[in-house]
């Protein structure tokens, strides 16, 4: 494998030495491209009271390319279907060399604040978010409950 | 060269044609008279006359060229700024000129490497955001915006994006800025000739589709570029691969009905095709006698071979009652009381209508189809009877003549079924509707003559096509509306 870029090197260490609030990010012993990340859910949210796993990847032609984000533990929200695909601009058309892992996990937990249905992933989650918004609130709050509270 | 006088006369000679052509439509109709249209240019009498080009790829790139070099002479600009801003404005330098004069500072678009700021001229090392390298400045670039990264990272960052498909898209690296970069600072940055050469395939393509008066021939595999200077929904030919389309959406020619209404239809086809399935039987029985008849001609005026009876193919009714006047066939009747019907009612009259609509459009398209082969058996009939001596090919080719003729109607009665569908009711409604059974009569009469050319008298089959064709372009004066 090529030699680890100077931009990744260079993130890695801030993000070990000044970690974004409420979520960390480690990166995998066999593999630096490679990060465990795990976030928190934001207060006054349906995923209070929740640690969320996610997984990030940098691929090869990163930053020219976004990172690759997944959440593994499954989560009840319009703009990530079940195979724990996010729908966020930056991660697509949006996606700016300028941008950095920080970024994008800082990105993701507003997302977890705000869902965001008009320009959804998950269709059945969104519809509902929009036409019984309590419902889906309350659908979100029990599976935090199920899935991201410790086992 | 003098920008002004070139403006907006690509097209070169083909100015003189479009204006003829206009003085003509006039004079056309009022002496619209059946002995004449033979003797006067088809051009100028045809209302489908529509004027276009097939230029390769050098001839597009020299038609490119000429306009972009029109507007960097005007604003003092390069040519890949200049190219920049003629595919964002639909290549319309007017409009950019007026644009430009008015807010100069809208318009961001410069030389590039003028622009770095003054501080970074001079000998100092700088850090590049994107690769956190610490760098000699005279490594780095930046586009109007004045963000400026290491000239390695531009680099990576074009490599990715061409390889994505990317070309007039790409845009400066820093967070949310738009700058587009152009051509020549990209190729500057572009080591690879593969690259290179993909990033100005795709920035081709890009021109053209971006151009309004260029169209990529639908063709399969033919590379030919569409020019007209009118952009209207007429049918424009590739003089390459003979693939002919609309030149406004790009679909198959579909008058009179018009692109919007057209798209309606196949979407809503497409989505009812589950329903619309069943009518697809290639076998009806013969309403006198029950036994059962295969179609296997385009012409709907139907004959049992068993009880010689003659009937209509669409509504199986007696073909003695579709006399060109009394011709009702096509016609579908709505039910007037259907506003005060139960919901149900009203979801099965609106299934029924379009059904009927849906069953003559798909049965003209088949008839085209089937009178297709009716021709080459024809051809190879002919063929037969030249090679025995009996007439030479010059004699047969009027029958050729009529099978277009045929082919040319029964594709405009086709598209006149998703004109009618979308009409409100009322008395255009039904001059159209009157006009389009008339049609369908002379075509099925004309249909019914070339299926047994040999044995009809030619006289009467070049009358029937002037009576067809007739009727096919009153149709479309009264309801083409481009
Ligand atoms: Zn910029
Ligand atoms: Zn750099
Ligand atoms: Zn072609
Ligand atoms: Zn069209």
């Amino acid at each position: 494998m090529a030699a680890l870029p100077r931009r990744i090197i260079k993130e890695t260490q801030r993000l070990m030495q000044e970690p974004v609030p409420g979520i960390s990010a480690i990166p995998d012993e066999s593999n630096a491209r490679y990060f465990h990340v795990i976030v928190t859910g934001p207060e006054d949210s349906p995923f209070e009271g929740g640690l969320f796993k996610l997984e990030l990847f940098l691929p090869e032609d990163y930053p020219m390319s976004a990172p690759k984000v997944r959440f593994i533990t499954k989560i009840y929200h319009p703009n990530i279907d079940r195979l724990g695909r996010i729908c966020l601009d930056i991660l697509k058309d949006k996606w700016s060399p300028a941008l950095q892992i920080r970024t994008v996990l800082l990105s993701i937990q507003a997302l977890l604040s705000a869902p965001n249905p008009d320009d959804p992933l998950a269709n059945d989650v969104a519809e509902l978010w929009k036409v019984n918004e309590s419902e889906a609130i309350r659908n979100a709050k029990e599976w935090t409950r199920r899935y991201a509270m410790d086992t | 060269m003098d920008g002004q006088a070139k403006q907006g006369s690509q097209g070169g000679e083909s100015d003189m044609e479009c204006s003829d052509t206009e003085c003509f439509d006039d004079y056309d109709y009022y002496n619209n008279d059946d002995n004449e249209i033979e003797q006067i240019d088809p051009k100028k009498t045809d209302i489908e006359y529509f004027s276009c080009e097939s230029l390769n790829e050098e001839q597009v790139e020299r038609l490119l060229n000429e306009t972009v070099e029109l507007l960097s002479n005007n604003l003092q600009i390069t040519p890949s700024s200049a190219k920049v801003l003629l595919h964002s404005h639909e290549w319309d330098v007017p409009a950019i000129v007026r644009n430009y004069k008015e807010n100069v500072s809208n318009i961001r678009i410069r030389t590039n490497s003028a622009i770095v700021p003054q501080s970074q001229i001079c000998f100092r090392y700088i850090t590049c955001s994107v690769c956190v390298t610490t760098q000699n400045s005279d490594k780095f670039f930046s586009l109007s915006c004045s963000h400026s990264f290491c000239k390695d990272c531009w680099m990576t960052h074009f490599e990715v994006q061409i390889n994505q498909g990317i070309s007039t898209g790409i845009s400066c690296m820093a967070r949310d800025c738009g700058v587009l970069a152009p051509e020549d600072f990209v190729l500057k940055h572009l080591a690879r000739t593969n690259l290179r050469e993909k990033y100005q395939q795709f920035t081709f393509q890009d021109y053209v589709k971006s151009h309004p008066c260029l169209r990529f021939c639908p063709g399969p595999n033919c590379s030919i570029v569409i020019y007209s200077k009118e952009i209207k929904a007429k049918k424009a030919f590739c003089s390459y691969c003979k693939t002919s389309f609309c030149f406004k959406c790009g679909i198959d020619y579909h008058a009179p009905t018009e692109c919007i209404i057209i798209k309606k239809w196949l979407t809503k086809c497409a989505d009812d095709s589950e329903t619309a399935n069943y009518i697809s039987a290639h076998t009806k029985d013969c309403p006198k006698c029950n036994i059962c008849i295969e179609k296997n001609g385009g012409c709907n005026h139907m004959q049992c071979y068993s009880c010689k009876h003659d009937f209509c193919w669409m509504c199986m009714g007696d073909w003695k009652t579709h006399g060109s006047e009394y011709y009702e066939c096509s016609r579908y009747r709505e039910n007037p009381n259907v506003a005060y019907e139960s919901a149900h009612a009203q979801a099965r009259e609106a299934l029924k209508k379009y059904l009927h609509y849906y069953e003559r459009w798909e049965n003209h398209s088949k008839s085209l189809k089937l009178e297709e082969q009716t021709l080459t058996k024809l051809k190879t009939r002919i063929n037969q009877k030249v090679m025995s001596g009996l007439g030479t090919w010059i004699d047969w080719q009027y029958l050729f003549t009529a099978a277009e003729l045929l082919a040319k109607c029964r594709y405009t009665l086709q598209y006149t079924y998703p004109y009618a569908y979308y009409m409100d009711p009322g008395p255009r409604k039904e001059l159209f509707e009157y006009q389009q059974a008339q049609l369908e009569a002379e075509i099925e009469n004309l249909s019914w003559k070339v299926e047994r050319a040999e044995t009809t008298d030619r006289g009467d089959l070049e009358n029937q096509m002037d009576i067809a064709e007739k009727r096919r372009t009153t149709l479309l004066k009264d309801f083409l509306d481009v």
